[in-house]
């Protein structure tokens, strides 16, 4: 029998039983529609998280912090503080981190979390304390004056430095800002527990930095409002720095290698060293990880549909056993036999997975909606509103991987039965009731 | 005439569970071409298991069968397979495709011999016709009388231009006004276009209209008459 005739008897018999196929056809499309939903989902999700850290780090800085690594670098309300022995960073120790081989720069950051007042508009912001000059330096493409303001190197200690949506809250254009406006400084100083107090000072805007998207680790936040790292001293009442950014003289993965290692050994083993690389890195090994175990998951669906194929297609070659027998008296082929029961299976694995790469993807689809319509997922007011948004993505991997392993697991489990149809005695099979 | 098939002591033993039951105890039988043969015989007589044999779809326990000089024992199932193209058989209960037409029957007979699309829609339907079933091509074997099933399956008996046709009992299960219809139709192929038929019947009527008949009785020929 030529391929094309196989093709066309297979199909006839398929046809016959419609609800059938239909429902064995089901099996395979909700196995492959959660694979596809779920890898898609989770890539897109890994790609919108990249790109908001991106837009957060510079690649050639290193974040040092006495914290637990990545979550002590975190840009806002960062934890920062002394490890168990009691070790803490000070500012001061930029001056031992910039003599080591192949550090440009670094700089102190102090931050806590308080208040701003501009009238009668209080916001939670994070008050940050930075060496401006260093910090543009190192930010230069986001920790920059927009319209009009100016960063200064040697501020005056009541200078301060705006994020984006501190100026535009509601993210509608207006601004609660502009350079030379003062605003109230608050933060609640509790370090004096049980005793609280309110401190404050009055602040002089400077400039307004531009919108920047995303978390940054240890870069410039549209949440946070820039003092003097002097006056973060004073104001705080403390030499304590929560983290280090360090500006390395190239983003090579030896030099981040190396300062990582030296800045560690200098200041023996207690601080943790981030580079941005390494949290991209990890991030997208978690990532991989937990696509691997979703899709795991969901394979084990596509199993069941399998086993679903094989029980249809034993009923089926019962059914057909004498059909079977003609074809043989006819002077069919065992193989070609074989053939026609994994072709029958093959084209329901194909048609299941079909439909199921496409009800998977409008699946990912309205997920990534519902997401978009109000941070359902990380329940993160942060991230809903910093715009980040999912979009599902299909890669061609996905979509021939779950092409052939729809297909491949319907001829698997037929592969049995169509054995079994292949080896039937003529005589016997045509004698079958 | 050449001698298309030729059995020397054929036996076929069937195990019952463990009882062997013997249905064929040493067959001697030569056809020519152009023959028309019936076999009779009573039932049990071992008239299908010898029909079976001939048309390779069950192989012999014992002694030599050889179809135009091959000996079938030394075939293996692809080369069987390749054997039945080559061979008509009509069975008693018609053995057709019931999701298929008539045409489509005829046609898979031919498709399963590699004959190309064009050539076995063509072929079909002059089958069709010599068959006397010109205008009931597209119809279902359930949309079809028992005589006219019959007739579909005998079309595509002759699909892939056989060395002869088996036909097992292929009126037992029509009436006999359109028995003898069958008969007057295979009867015509074999004088018109020198089919040779081996044809088991029990029908003493339908077997006189043959060349030659061969009674069967216990597994063995028991006696032979040209008509
Ligand atoms: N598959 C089988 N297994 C066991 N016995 C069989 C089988 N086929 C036929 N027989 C036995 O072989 C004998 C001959 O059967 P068969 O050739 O069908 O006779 P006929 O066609 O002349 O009626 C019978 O006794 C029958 O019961
Ligand atoms: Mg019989």
């Amino acid at each position: 029998m030529k391929t094309r005739d196989v093709f066309a008897y297979s199909f006839s018999a398929i046809k016959l039983r419609k609800l059938r196929a239909g429902l064995t056809t089901l099996g395979v499309v909700i196995g492959i529609a959660a694979i596809v939903a779920l890898l898609s989902i989770t890539q897109g999700l890994q790609i919108a998280i990249t790109r908001q850290l991106q837009t957060g780090f510079a690649t050639d800085t290193l974040i040092v912090s006495t914290g637990g690594g990545f979550g002590g670098a975190f840009g806002q309300g960062a934890l920062g503080g002394a490890t168990s022995s009691g070790f803490t960073l000070v500012v001061n120790d930029t001056e031992i981190i910039n003599n080591i081989t192949d550090v440009d720069t670094s700089t102190a950051i102090i931050q806590r979390t308080g208040q701003i007042k501009s009238g009668t508009i209080v916001q939670d912001v994070t008050i940050v304390g930075v060496d401006f000059a260093e910090y543009q330096n190192i930010y230069s493409s986001t920790f920059v004056p927009e319209n009009g303001g100016s960063i200064p190197s040697n501020p005056e200690n009541d200078r301060v430095v705006i994020g984006s949506r501190i100026n535009d809250p509601q993210e509608n254009g207006t601004s609660l800002f502009t350079v030379n406006s003062t605003v109230d400084i608050i933060w609640l100083n509790a370090t004096g527990f049980p005793i609280v107090r309110n401190e404050t000072y009055i602040g002089n805007v400077t400039a307004i930095l531009p919108e920047i998207g995303g978390f940054g680790v240890g870069g410039p936040s549209d949440y946070s409002i820039y003092i003097p790292i002097s006056q973060a001293q004073s104001f705080f009442g403390t030499d304590e720095c929560n983290v280090i950014v360090v500006k390395l003289t190239d983003d090579e993965e030896a030099t981040i290698d190396s300062v990582s290692a030296a800045t560690k050994e200098t200041f023996k083993n207690q601080v943790s060293v981030t580079s941005a690389v390494a949290v991209l890195n990890t991030l997208s090994s978690v990532f991989s990880i937990i696509q691997l175990f979703l899709a795991g998951i969901a394979a084990i669906s596509l199993l069941v549909a399998g086993i679903g194929i094989m029980n249809i297609m034993i009923v089926s070659l019962m059914e057909r056993t004498r059909e079977i027998g003609i074809l043989k008296a006819l002077g069919t082929k065992s193989r070609t036999v074989l053939l026609i029961f994994l072709n029958e299976s093959a084209i329901i694995g194909l048609i299941g997975a079909v439909i199921g790469i496409a009800t998977g993807w409008g699946l990912a689809n309205v997920v990534a909606l519902a997401f978009r319509g109000g941070g359902l997922f990380m329940g993160n007011q942060a991230v809903a509103s910093a715009g980040m948004t999912i979009t599902p993505v299909l890669t061609a991997t996905v979509l021939l991987g779950a092409l052939g392993f729809g297909v491949g697991v319907s001829v698997i489990f037929a592969l049995y039965p169509a054995w079994r149809a292949s080896k039937l005695k003529p005589v016997e099979a045509l004698r079958y009731e | 005439m050449t001698t298309i098939v030729e059995a020397t002591s054929l036996k076929k033993t069937y195990m019952l569970g463990k009882i062997p039951v013997e249905a064929l105890r040493g067959v001697n039988l030569k056809i020519e071409s152009d023959d028309f043969l019936a076999i009779l015989g009573p039932s049990g007589s071992g008239k299908s298991t010898l029909l079976n044999l001939i048309g390779a779809l069950d192989k012999p326990t014992g002694g030599k069968l050889s179809i135009e000089g091959i000996d079938l024992s030394s075939l293996n199932d692809n080369q069987l397979a390749d054997i039945r193209r080559r061979i008509g058989f009509v069975f008693q209960f018609f053995n057709l495709i019931p999701r298929f037409t008539a045409r489509a029957n005829v046609e898979l007979a031919m498709s399963i011999a590699d004959v190309s699309r064009a050539e076995r829609r063509k072929q079909a339907e002059e089958l069709l016709e010599t068959v006397g079933l010109k205008g009931r091509m597209g119809h279902k074997p359930a949309e079809l009388s028992g005589g006219e099933q019959q007739r579909v399956a005998i079309a595509r008996a002759l699909a892939n231009n056989p060395r002869f046709l088996l036909m097992d009992e292929p009126t037992g299960n029509i009436d006999s006004k359109t028995a003898n219809e069958i008969m007057h139709l295979v009867k015509r192929l074999n004088e018109e276009k020198g089919v040779t038929i081996i044809m088991v019947t029990h029908d003493q009527q339908l077997a006189r209209e043959t060349k030659r008949t061969v009674q069967m009785f216990d597994g063995v020929i028991a006696k032979e008459i040209v008509n």
